[in-house]
């Protein structure tokens, strides 16, 4: 406030060129975002992939709620003229958001949708499937690029720092992921199930991007009767208590054909729990022992700290793509709850720790097996969301079926088989994490969602249908209660922040971002000041 | 520099501007609301110039080369060749002479330094050069040696990897949820590529496909790519990775029928005289067996209450939670919001979703058995 009080009081003394730009009444901060501040992010910032570093997507935010979600409208939208869509997080750090598409970064005024930089830099190799967006740490973004650098940019203006290698795209990698920034690491993983690599995990210097450790998650290729795979294509999170940030894996290579790698598979397709500062492995949890099924358990491990059947718990919990739900102790890595969010037809039981036990004539054959869920799995990279109030784990589900073929013809490198989807639809599904019981579902019609969720303090669940609406929801039972129509569908996850006492709710839809907000009197008049924590 | 230049008015015109300054806020961040518009031109002068390479002959090769060639050496095709890999083309000898005195459209050089052109030949044949496999399609199935025949395959391949590899594989025979375009009916009898550039521009929104914005030399490349190919895949023995129509005739089609009539319930809806009388000379292989389990493009019917006991009917021809659409009797199309009307959506085909999960794959493969019978 005193900076703020300071430059109005300049503004004031000096000549009208200045007094136009200080009497804005914005906050002036400099892009510095430090440790604390990723640790207890302020409403007024998003400052990791995730929001915070629990990955629950819940914003303590309540000027939004089901009563007047009605009235919600249009503040801005940011059109990227690109092909590709969003499927980045933006950061949010002093009013600017910072968000992606291959090879683009963006950063634009969150106030306004008014462009401050672009960084544009065609890269002619590695898989432009997608882009997650950056990480920020005190001035300085972190950038992956489908060739597989990490740019470290000055956030002020996108010129570039520094320029690491992470993996070598010749041999079939490529980087897509929002990095994790812990204390002192930039955390980077890896994706390419194209080729039989073995996946890892690499901890960055924020400052030099010299490299602090590596932690592979596979055996390096060629090892005989060992899996390669295991890639770490999504953001991860943290508990810094524990120390230990969680992370998923993805599926083993070759990828349909599991002959030549018999046995779990480890650690592809899990869940692992690593010390951040020297990228040792404290546990590992098989989501899908032995997969065939190209079923990457890289989505959101959600860290909550709650009672769990009567105890006291610190829990984390995935919807995983594979279509089971996993309730499990953080401390220790050991099964809680596993039970299924829709079709399943892959696995014969429960193992005694918890894992889903594949059933051996559900691998793919030669004549074909039909499965579900699809390889797109029953969920997939876009986040679902935590609700503390209701308990409830609200994903995006994607209930399909699908045909899996493998024959010897079809060797033992990359891909080794074939699959086709038959059919699916899009369900949003309300699972109480304490019985894993679903107990609302929201139907988005045939083919499928694949929106991520957020959810809010005041009762709301933001997420979006398949064609390309943006939904809010009521948080106690899946009513709808707003939409907007936008012409494309979201690939990417909501977010929400709250600036000069107005919340924002910021989707990315197509190559569009728009920012919904109550109409500027709504907001000003109708509703208490804000809560101050998140 | 320009920055300078602004800098010092705005500290002329305000004599607090220094102090603003000494708080080391971002310039930027000032930018915000109405008055952004002189503060935005501030804010582009002052930023820094981006950081550039470092090294002298990618100086050299930014200043002199990369107009034609391409910032990345990508090249512009047709006109401007890639020189990625030029190493493995030409001598570099031959490539110094080249820059020396020009060829053709290119032209000469004669004013680089020694030094200067020390430092540009080792950024052209050593420098972040992709390993062979980087744009071969085939990966470890081998057999590169007839790839990349022509430049305008190899510019194809290129975007085929960044834009298309992820769902359709690498060597375009298939990956995570595209099919095999070896194999593809529309690839094999598409003369002369519209067809290809057709769904490549239009995308297949049912099947998730996207659509791509490419120009038509672009999408030259790709089809060129992909008939590549094609050429590579048919003269490949027992690789491919598709279902042949030989994979799917492990059933048993008396069994089949049983389950027609009874079990499967098809009976119900179908009959082998009727709707499914000579099916088998229509599809075959795996078309045939995606078809069996869900049939999608299956018409639905939509009833709409307009008024008090007058109703409108139609194919249904779009649904979300808000709108229903319908293409009428005279083929009008007309949609309503969810909320104003009443409708109904009478959808047989929603039995295939209900039989999913009853299946056994022996019942599939006992099905097609008997499905490929109806000939």
């Amino acid at each position: 406030m005193k900076l703020l009080k300071n430059t109005l009081t300049i503004a004031a003394l000096s000549m009208s060129a200045f007094a136009v730009l200080a009497t804005a009444p914005y906050k002036l901060d400099a892009q510095n975002l430090d440790n604390a501040q990723i640790l207890h992010p302020a409403p007024d910032t998003w400052p990791l992939y995730h929001g915070d570093y629990s990955g629950r997507r819940h914003v303590h935010l309540k000027q939004i709620t089901p009563q007047n979600v009605g009235n919600l409208s249009l503040a801005w939208a940011f059109q990227t003229n690109q092909a590709a869509s969003i499927k980045s997080s933006p950061l949010l750090v002093d009013g600017v958001l910072y968000f992606t598409v291959p090879d683009n970064i963006w950063a634009v005024d969150a106030r306004s949708g008014h462009m401050l930089w672009h960084y544009n830099k065609p890269t002619t190799q590695g898989d432009h499937i997608g882009q997650r967006g950056v990480a920020m740490y005190k001035g300085w973004l972190y950038f992956v690029t489908p060739d597989c650098h990490l740019i470290s940019l000055n956030a002020k203006d996108g010129t570039v720092r520094w320029n690491q290698l992470i993996a070598d795209v010749s041999k079939g990698y490529w980087t897509t992921m929002s990095p994790l920034v812990v204390g002192n690491h930039v955390i980077v993983g890896v994706s390419g199930d194209f080729d039989n690599l073995n996946g890892y995990l690499r901890s960055f210097d924020p400052e030099t991007g010299s490299t602090q450790w590596q932690w592979d998650s596979t055996p390096p290729a060629g090892t005989p009767n060992m899996t390669t795979g295991g890639m770490t294509w999504m953001t991860g999170t943290y508990d810094p208590d524990l120390n230990l940030i969680y992370w998923g894996t993805g599926n083993p290579t070759p990828v349909l054909n599991g002959k030549s790698r018999p046995g779990d598979d480890p650690w592809t397709c899990s869940i692992v729990a690593l010390n951040p500062d020297t990228g040792k492995l404290v546990w590992g949890f098989q989501v899908s022992p032995h997969d065939t099924h190209d079923w990457d358990a890289v989505e959101t491990p959600v860290l909550v700290d709650a009672n769990f059947q009567g105890k006291p718990r610190k829990l984390l919990m995935q919807a995983s793509r594979n279509g089971y739900f996993f309730v499990l102790d953080r401390i220790s890595g050991k099964s809680l709850l596993t039970l299924p969010y829709g079709p399943t037809n892959w696995a014969t039981g429960i193992d005694k720790d918890g894992r889903p036990i594949p059933n051996p004539d559900k691998e793919p054959a030669p004549d074909g097996r039909i499965i579900a869920p699809d390889e797109g799995g029953l969920t997939n990279y876009r986040a679902p969301s935590f609700d503390p109030k209701t308990g409830l784990f609200i994903v995006d589900a994607h209930p399909s079926w699908s045909l899996y073929f493998a024959k010897a013809a079809d060797g033992n490198y990359g891909w080794a088989g074939a699959d086709y989807g038959v059919w699916g639809k899009g369900v949003i599904e309300a699972i109480d994490y304490q019985t894993g019981k679903i107990r609302w579902s929201h139907e988005l019609g045939d083919g499928g969602s694949g929106a991520g969720v957020m959810t809010t303090d005041s009762g709301l669940t933001i997420t979006g249908d398949g064609a390309g609406n943006v939904l809010a929801l009521d948080t106690s039972n899946g009513k709808t209660l707003w939409h907007a129509g936008t012409g494309s569908g979201m690939q990417s996850s909501p977010i929400s922040y709250e600036l000069d006492g107005r919340q924002y709710i910021m989707t990315g839809n197509g190559g569009v971002l728009f920012a919904w907000a109550l109409p500027e009197s709504a907001a000003s008049t109708k509703h208490a000041a804000p809560p101050t924590d998140k | 520099m320009n920055r300078y230049r602004v800098a010092a008015v705005l500290a002329l015109i305000a004599s607090g501007f220094m102090i603003y300054q000494g708080t080391e806020r971002p310039v930027h961040a000032a930018a915000h609301g109405s008055s952004s518009g002189s503060m935005a031109s501030a804010s582009q002068a002052m930023q820094q110039p981006p950081a550039g390479p470092v090294d002298a002959g990618a100086i050299s090769y930014a200043k002199h080369c990369a107009i034609c060639h391409g910032d990345q050496r990508e090249g512009i095709l047709p006109a401007f060749p890639p020189l990625l890999g030029i190493q493995r083309q030409l001598t570099d000898e031959k490539l110094t002479a080249f820059i020396y005195t020009g060829k053709g459209r290119m032209p000469g050089f004669p004013k680089i330094s020694k030094d200067e052109m020390t430092a540009l030949l080792h950024y052209l044949t050593t420098t972040d050069q992709p390993a062979p496999e980087t744009t071969s399609a085939v990966g470890a199935s081998g057999s590169n040696a007839a790839l990349h025949s022509s430049r305008l395959s190899a510019a194809g391949s290129s975007l085929f990897q960044q834009n298309c590899a992820f769902c359709h594989g690498r060597d375009a025979m298939g990956g995570e949820t595209g099919p095999d375009l070896t194999q593809s009916k529309l690839v094999q009898g598409d003369k002369n590529g519209d067809a290809i550039s057709g769904v490549v521009r239009e995308g297949r929104p049912e099947k998730k496909m996207p659509a791509f914005n490419f120009s038509s030399q672009e999408l030259l490349s790709l089809v060129a790519f992909i008939r590549e190919r094609e050429t590579a895949a048919a003269s490949m023995k027992g690789n491919r990775r598709g279902v042949a129509v030989a994979d799917l005739q492990t059933g048993n089609a008396q069994a089949g029928k049983t389950y027609f009539n009874g079990a499967g319930g098809c009976s119900k809806c179908h009959s082998p005289s009727g709707d499914l009388a000579g099916i088998a000379n229509r599809f075959e292989g795996l078309r045939l067996e995606e078809r069996m389990l869900y049939p999608s493009g299956a018409k639905s019917k939509l009833t709409v209450t307009i008024a008090p006991g007058k109703t409108i009917s139609g194919t249904l021809a779009y649904r979300d939670e808000f709108t229903v659409g319908m293409r009428d009797a005279d083929g009008t199309y007309r949609s309503w919001a969810t909320n104003r009307v009443k409708y109904t959506v009478d959808s047989p085909v929603q039995a295939h979703v209900e039989q999913f999960p009853k299946y056994t794959d022996d019942d599939i493969h006992n099905l097609m058995a008997y499905l490929q019978t109806l000939r």
